[in-house]
């Protein structure tokens, strides 16, 4: 056998290698990236599955328990026109709500009303999430307060 | 004043555009004085620009907030340093950042060049100002830094509290400076394509660029690292966010490029693989700066997202495809006679190392991109999060560490098997006595034992290596072994100083597999005098201690702590609020010694009982990450340290009026 054949060989086998480790890792360890009006559309079929949800904090909803670290919100779909196209479909479905329940994690520091936030969690039987990690998105850049 | 910084980034641009101008009539007339006069072009531009910076600079310091910018980064109520660090605090601000740190590297490039690699460089030196060009363009047009207010507010909205931080004052600018540096390498690695100088010219003028910039964005991304553990409260340092991805990527690129050009200084082989590689670097930079700005993916610090991104995709495949064009027209030119001889030889060795970095690189990629592409296949965003990563570049991590123990003892070409046994027998008998004493310390974790026995016989390899060093000088030269040592690394840095990054290396390795598989958490709701424990540690907790400034809101949590009955430190974890932007934050208070890290979070309190609920962690080895950066920095410095032989010869070839490129280039690449 050539040098360089043995060489070829050698490459493919460890590229080989590299494409079997990443291929099994992201069978064993994706989740579903979802917004909330697509949970919602597969409630049934993702029940009990742990998801990524993408949403929004409903404006006066955040309860917060300092002595068990409990923190339960109800998060909101974004609204369309900063999640996709320029023009949106009036919807004339109702708006979806989940509602989030986080245990034994301390309340994020960004989360605020009507903050993006990503929560991964189970999917429970009705439109309720577990959360085990509650993502909010840190802008760099602040929108003051309306006042008045 | 906003009048003067803008009109200055106008000339920049226009500066730019006239030096690649000039460089073309020169080039193709050859018109000598054009070429020198689009040299000064550029020094102009880095003029320029610098007068933008200091135009911006000086608004934030004296809180101008007749500027947009500085009315939504800053605050009269904001610290000094961080009203300098403001500068990159938002998008505007970062860009301008970028570019005047492009304008001062080019301005830099042009000042080494001025009487050397005269036929490559000015094709360099236009493929900086082209970049400059991008960036200016987009200040100048798409994202203006000087946009003034329409009603002059009296306070500004103030910069993001998590960036009040002094790793994050030091941790932009140094991944920045690490990214942009990366732009000298690659224009020369253009500039011998366009021009068919392709020897390995290109890659000794900008050897120094390349570890210059390989050590900022090792600093940058440790600091980022800290930043997350010291800032963000969660315990962690690392957590395969988009963005960390995006700055790993560029410094794993750069690390199999350092390695794999050793071989084409020293066997002529691998040229298209050393010029792709640096392609990849410089689009790495771009890459990441597409994807923290357009939205494109999700990241938990996403940033302003802006209509930046189609610009930056635009500019990163249009590059792309230039490149790749140039080097598939040179790749007849770039053929090497020489092949690899034997597994067994130092070229097999860092040819793996390579395949390994790239893997985990490509790895990277993969998984930051799999939203989008799962999304464009298979109509649905699936994510992968940090156990892809972990899964996927733990086995790739130990082939890495192990090579690096075999690499710098064979030697080139081939090595007899009885030569690697009576090299690596030493370090062999450390490694496997390592994992026998862990396993008999208790540790079952296969893992752990592979990484703890393979750091102990790298650090072999690297012990043998430098008393082999040793041992002959004193042979030669009669030395006490201190000095042989000192005057051996002396002589031959850039070789000794990689052994001394390798050793960092192996420390930071260590660190992350200790904190990784040992990590413990304790969460406790306490009562002022309650007491609970985490590890060997006895936490007695006082109460809560509230105070206030003008800029911000503190509560902190009084906890002393004791070890074997005896009190080792007090500690006080926080809360804090800043005013100005109406926004909470976490600081949590560090206890480091080599072993673990204690470190607390206040994760909630109670202001009418005096209650507080603590989380706790303890980490253990975290400090060896930290350490290791440093000997990796101390090593990068001794690796990049100006060579007394090296120097005599640059002098004795500028006295010779050499104008051989090569020779003036970098006349002594490597003491090996």
């Amino acid at each position: 056998m050539s040098r360089k054949l043995r060489f070829v060989i050698g490459i493919a086998m460890v590229v080989a290698a590299i494409g079997y480790l990443i291929t099994t890792a992201i069978q064993s360890t994706s989740e579903y990236y979802l917004t909330v009006n697509e949970v919602h559309a597969r409630q049934n079929e993702l029940r009990g599955q742990t998801v990524r949800v993408a949403g929004r904090v409903k404006p006066g909803t955040i309860r917060w328990d300092p002595d068990t670290l409990t923190l339960a919100f109800t998060m909101m779909a974004l609204p369309a026109a900063e999640s996709g196209g320029a023009v949106q479909p009036v919807s004339t479905s109702p708006p979806v709500y989940y509602d989030v329940i986080s245990k034994g994690q301390p309340r994020p520091d960004m989360l605020a009303d009507d903050r993006d936030v990503i929560v991964e969690g189970e999917i429970g039987s009705t439109n309720n999430l577990d959360a085990r990690q509650v993502l909010t998105k840190c802008p760099s850049k602040y929108i003051p307060e309306k006042k008045g | 004043m906003p009048l003067l910084g803008q009109l200055a980034l106008a000339l920049a641009l226009i500066l730019a555009i006239y030096s690649i101008a000039a460089n073309i009539y020169g080039l193709r007339g050859g018109h000598r004085d054009s070429i020198v006069s689009a040299r000064h072009a550029l020094w102009a531009m880095c003029a320029m620009v610098t007068v933008a910076v200091g135009v911006m600079w000086n608004a934030l310091l004296h809180s101008d907030f007749t500027i947009h910018y500085v009315a939504s980064y800053s605050s009269t109520t904001l610290p000094t340093v961080y009203k300098i660090t403001a500068l990159w605090g938002g998008q505007e601000g970062s860009l301008l950042f970028w570019t005047w740190l492009l304008s001062i590297f080019t301005a830099i490039v042009a000042y080494q060049n001025r009487r050397k690699n005269l036929e490559i460089a000015p094709y360099a030196l236009s493929v900086m100002a082209g970049v400059a060009i991008f960036f200016l363009a987009m200040l100048n047009f798409v994202t203006r830094p000087f946009v003034l207010m329409a009603h002059v507010p009296l306070q500004g909205t103030d910069l993001n509290p998590l960036l009040q931080n002094y790793w994050m004052a030091i941790h932009p600018p140094s991944l920045y400076t690490g990214y942009v540096s990366a732009t000298v390498p690659f224009a020369f690695g253009a500039a011998a394509l366009i021009t068919r100088k392709l020897d390995d010219t290109w890659i000794r003028t900008t050897r120094r660029w390349a570890i210059f910039s390989w050590f900022f964005l090792t600093l940058g991304n440790l600091f980022g690292a800290r930043w997350a553990y010291e800032v963000l409260g969660w315990g962690g340092y690392w957590a395969w966010d988009p963005v960390e991805n995006a700055a790993f990527m560029p410094w794993l690129v750069m690390t199999a490029y350092l390695h794999s050009v050793m071989i084409q200084e020293r066997k002529d082989m691998l040229k298209v693989w050393n010029l792709a590689l640096i392609g990849m670097v410089f689009g790495l930079t771009l890459f990441g700066t597409f994807i923290t700005r357009s939205g494109v993916i999700s990241s938990v610090h996403s940033f302003t997202q802006s209509g930046l991104g189609p610009y930056f995709l635009s500019f990163l495949i249009g590059v792309a495809v230039l490149y790749a064009i140039l080097l598939i027209w040179r790749v007849n030119d770039l053929r090497s006679p020489a092949e690899f001889e034997s597994y067994l030889s130092r070229e097999a060795a860092f040819l793996f190392n390579n395949l390994a970095l790239i893997g985990i690189a490509f790895a990277v990629f993969w998984g930051t991109l799999f939203p989008v592409l799962s999304e464009a296949v298979r109509g649905v965003k699936i994510t992968v999060g940090p156990p892809f990563f972990n899964e996927v570049n733990a086995p790739l991590a130990l082939a890495l560490i192990f090579l690096m123990g075999v690499g710098p003892l064979i030697a080139w070409r081939r090595t007899t098997p009885r030569n690697l046994l009576r090299n690596f027998i030493a370090p062999a008998i450390l490694g496997v006595a390592t994992g026998l004493f862990a396993f008999a310390a208790g540790l079952r974790e296969w893992y752990v034992l592979a990484a703890f026995s393979l750091a102990a016989f790298v650090l072999g390899t690297i012990i043998v290596e430098f008393r082999r060093g040793v041992t002959a000088r004193r042979h030669m030269v009669s030395e006490p072994p201190v000095r042989a040592l000192a005057n051996l690394v002396a002589k031959n840095n850039r070789r000794y100083g990689g052994y001394v990054i390798h050793i960092g290396v192996i420390f930071a390795f260590v660190g992350i597999v200790g904190s990784s598989f040992f990590k413990t958490e304790v969460k406790r709701n306490v009562k002022p005098g309650q007491s609970f424990t985490i590890g060997a540690y006895q936490l007695h907790y006082l109460g809560l201690d509230p105070t206030e400034t003008a800029h911000v809101e503190t509560i902190r949590a009084r906890v002393e702590v004791f070890k074997n009955g005896h009190e080792v430190a007090a500690m006080a974890p926080a809360k804090l609020f800043y005013k100005a932007a109406q926004q909470p934050a976490t600081d949590v208070a560090i206890r480091t010694t080599p072993v673990a890290d204690l470190y607390l979070v206040l994760a909630g309190y109670d202001d009418a009982s005096g209650s507080a609920t603590l989380q706790v962690f303890l980490t253990p080895l975290v400090f060896w990450i930290w350490l290791g950066g440093l000997v990796m920095a101390i090593g990068t410095v001794i690796a990049m340290w100006p060579n007394v032989r090296e120097r005599a010869a640059i002098a004795a070839a500028v006295r010779g009026r050499v104008e051989n490129a090569e020779l003036a280039g970098e006349p002594f690449a490597g003491g090996q």
